[in-house]
């Protein structure tokens, strides 16, 4: 006779991760990492004042790396809305090869990296609103905005305008009028992007239960607030021009785009037929990425072309 | 991938968990890539302590 009873337990089956150095790549969101990347490089060169390089490369990484954080924990908390928009479904939680609580830690990791590094590299304020954005994101937008409001992205929006004031603060360590305008250009560059993108992917959209605009409001609404959002863009856009943070070359290029954007987007608003309006929505949503990319090339541009003159004589 | 790695002749077949050949060479990139960023975390922070010098400590806020 035995003293210890011995009592079988069945183990879960342990899950040995496969998961690629390209899956964790792809939890950063690269493409959207890649315009953050752009907008704070712009945000750092037209800031005044001297700012050491290795500093510069310092902040831009790290406002990166938080950016990729987001994602990340963006999609370790979306994964079942992932998982059934075709947009989405090929990401790697929805596929199996990372799992939500892989996600939520490796999103975790960076932020607390990337903040830290940036506070203590170069500036706690710069480090603190990094902090802010990557909880903007997350909290505000994918936890608290996304299921429950149509107004999901105009709010969730400041997340993404934010990263151009974060490199103004890592080289300045103070906010002005500047980056400000940079967030609201950004800012009102997001809902024409998202809702020119959730028209064509409505379908997606209402199988999620994700209440876009076009879901809860219709495709007509939808097109009349593009329109309405695309005007004040155009207008915040220009404004660096007449209140003399830039020249002409800037102002005239803003024009331009802000032009080409009002154009698009009223080709949106007046096409109402179905196989028209998929193709006016995917050049609106196209031309916005190409928008906001020369906006901000002319801003970097310009600056560069600024400091550079003096010196050649 | 199922595939398990056949114990070394000479010794006991290994107990517990088993990783297969596509689980080791998975494990062995993340663990490169976590060394890469490791090491670029360092020669950030050598860096920015040459840049800054003393004034490294002195940070605002």
């Amino acid at each position: 006779m035995s003293v210890v009873d011995h009592t079988a337990i069945e183990l879960p089956a342990v899950r040995i991760s496969e998961a690629d150095v390209g899956d964790y790549i792809a939890l950063l969101k690269p493409r959207v990492m890649s315009l953050v990347i752009f907008t704070a490089l712009v945000g750092l060169v037209i800031a005044p004042g001297h700012f050491h390089p290795v500093l510069a490369f310092t902040s831009l990484l790290c406002i990166a790396v938080g950016a990729g954080a987001s994602g990340a924990l963006n999609m370790a908390l979306e994964g079942d809305i992932d998982a059934v928009m075709s947009r989405t479904a090929n990401r790697p939680i929805p596929r199996g090869r990372i799992t939500k609580a892989e996600a939520m830690a490796f999103g975790m990791t960076l932020a607390f990296f990337s903040v830290m590094t940036l506070g203590i590299l170069v500036n706690w304020y710069a480090g603190s609103l990094l902090a802010f954005t990557i909880f903007f994101y997350v909290v505000v937008y994918t936890l608290l905005l996304k299921r429950r409001t149509a107004q999901n992205i105009v709010i969730g929006g400041a997340a993404g305008s934010l990263p151009p004031v974060v490199a103004w603060v890592a080289a300045t360590g103070s906010i002005s009028v500047e980056p400000l305008l940079l967030f609201l250009i950004i800012f009102f560059w997001t809902p024409p992007h998202f809702w020119a993108l959730a028209l064509f992917r409505s379908d997606d959209y209402a199988r999620a239960g994700v209440p876009m605009l076009p879901v809860v409001a219709g495709p007509d609404a939808t097109r009349m607030q593009i329109l309405l959002y695309t005007i004040v863009l155009v207008a915040i856009a220009a404004a660096p021009w007449p209140l003399g943070y830039f020249d002409f070359v800037y102002g005239i290029t803003s024009l331009v785009l802000g032009a080409g954007m009002l154009v698009l987007a009223i080709n949106v608003y007046v096409s109402r037929e179905r196989s028209r309006s998929l193709r006016a929505t995917r050049k609106l949503f196209a031309f916005s990425i190409l928008y906001l990319f020369a906006l901000f090339a002319t801003l970097l541009i310009e600056t560069v072309m600024r400091t550079v003159m003096p010196l050649v004589g | 991938m199922d595939e398990k790695r056949e114990p070394e002749q000479g010794r006991e077949p290994e107990q517990g968990i088993v990783l297969t050949e596509a689980q080791l060479r998975s494990r062995r990139r993340r663990s490169i890539a976590i060394a890469l960023a490791l090491g670029v975390l360092v020669v950030l922070f050598f860096a920015v302590t040459l840049v800054k010098g003393p004034a490294v400590l002195n940070r605002p806020l």
